[in-house]
């Protein structure tokens, strides 16, 4: 089995089939994917998973823009409030764990 | 197209009729990715997935935001390298009638906020559209066999207390035949397009309404019982099997009647 950081989580990959697993708080496993990758070599699928996991949870940060499309009118004021249900990703290389931590 | 072995996304996989197309498809041979707004709800399905010895990724997702969307095509074709199924089950209400009257001054009390109207176009109509667009750009992109899914509802015929979700509900009707005119055109093959209509169906959504107004319901239903969401599953299922549907929508309704026994 192995453990790999991303994103202040740890994953781990088991060869049984090969499953990806959440570690959650309290030690258990939630899977992010279940008998993925079979035929594959350990290296192959234990690189597939972390690429995997890094696709669902993407680093970046979300950006809110304005929603120009539903103002509202406080009588002849216009208040264009945050579009919050459509905002964009903006994506880094970099996760997290590559940043040092404060103590 | 052959279940066993191809690629499927469920939206809404979480629970009610996505969960149960999942589950379906992995019976089946299928490889699935759940995608649902509730990690909770992802966690499980995924996990009474491997009980089943299927094969099966879980991505959390919000399917009326692009980036979103995707994140679990991309996440997908990571996982299994291709993708066959797309069904667009993520779906809301939020019912309630677009006037309420003051009962003593017969004026407007009340009217239908944005707070109800824009959630439910966001996810049953514009988060059908981007699964589905991006679904199909994978599929023409990779050159697959592959079967896009609206889920629409008897309820399309339009509903009073669900001007919200009926208007999505027809569109969602609708897409089959648009898009599948639209691939005519282009040329592009290798994709159908099919919408399921349900009926009263036993999610947790009609499940967990007053008894007594159910019963009310299932009076108009020829079978006398809601519709279960493996009969729905079953049905989509049939869909990827045989490739002469296509450019339609298909009720499954269990025989919805009107009151004096004349069905819909």
């Amino acid at each position: 089995m192995t453990i790999f950081p991303y994103n202040d989580k740890e994953y781990t990959v088991r060869q049984s089939g090969y499953d990806i697993c959440r570690l959650m708080p309290d030690g258990s496993c939630a899977f992010v994917g279940v008998n993925l990758f079979q035929g594959m070599t350990a290296a192959e699928a234990e690189a597939k998973a972390k690429a995997l996991v890094k696709s669902i949870n993407p680093v970046g940060v979300k950006v809110v823009g304005p929603d120009v499309t539903r103002p509202n009118m406080i009588g002849g004021l216009k208040i264009v409030g945050p579009d919050v249900t459509r905002s964009n990703f903006v994506y880094w290389d970099k996760d997290s764990v590559s940043f040092p931590k404060n103590s | 197209m052959k279940m066993k072995d191809s690629v499927a996304i469920v939206t809404g996989g979480g629970n009610g009729i996505g969960e149960a197309v999942a589950k379906y498809f992995v019976r089946n041979g299928a490889k699935v990715a759940v995608v649902d707004i509730a990690q909770a709800n992802i966690d499980r399905v995924v996990k009474e997935i491997k009980a089943m010895g299927g094969e099966a990724i879980g991505v959390q997702a919000n399917v009326s935001n692009e980036a979103d969307t995707a994140k679990f095509i991309k996440a997908t074709l990571d996982a299994f390298g291709k993708l066959n199924i797309v069904v667009a089950c993520a779906g809301i209400i939020r019912d309630g009638t677009m006037l309420s009257l003051d009962k003593e001054t017969g004026k407007v009390s009340k009217k239908m906020g944005l707070d109800k109207w824009q959630p439910v176009i966001d996810i049953n109509l514009t988060g059908t559209f981007l699964t589905l667009r991006d679904g199909a750009e994978a599929m023409v992109n990779g050159g697959w066999e592959g079967l896009l899914v609206t889920i629409s509802s008897v309820n399309k015929a339009g509903q009073v207390g669900q001007l919200n979700y009926s208007s999505t509900k027809v569109a969602d009707a609708l897409m089959p035949k648009i898009i599948v005119g639209e691939f005519q055109m282009r040329g592009i093959r290798n994709i159908r397009c099919v919408g399921i209509a349900p009926g009263y169906a036993a999610t947790p959504m009609l499940t967990g309404m007053n008894q007594e107004a159910l019963k009310g319901l299932l009076r108009d239903v020829h079978i006398g019982r809601l519709v279960q969401p493996e009969e729905i599953a079953s049905l989509i299922g049939h869909c990827v099997e045989n490739g002469a549907i296509n450019a339609t929508t298909l009720e499954i309704t269990g025989g919805l009647c009107y009151e004096h026994g004349i069905a819909k």
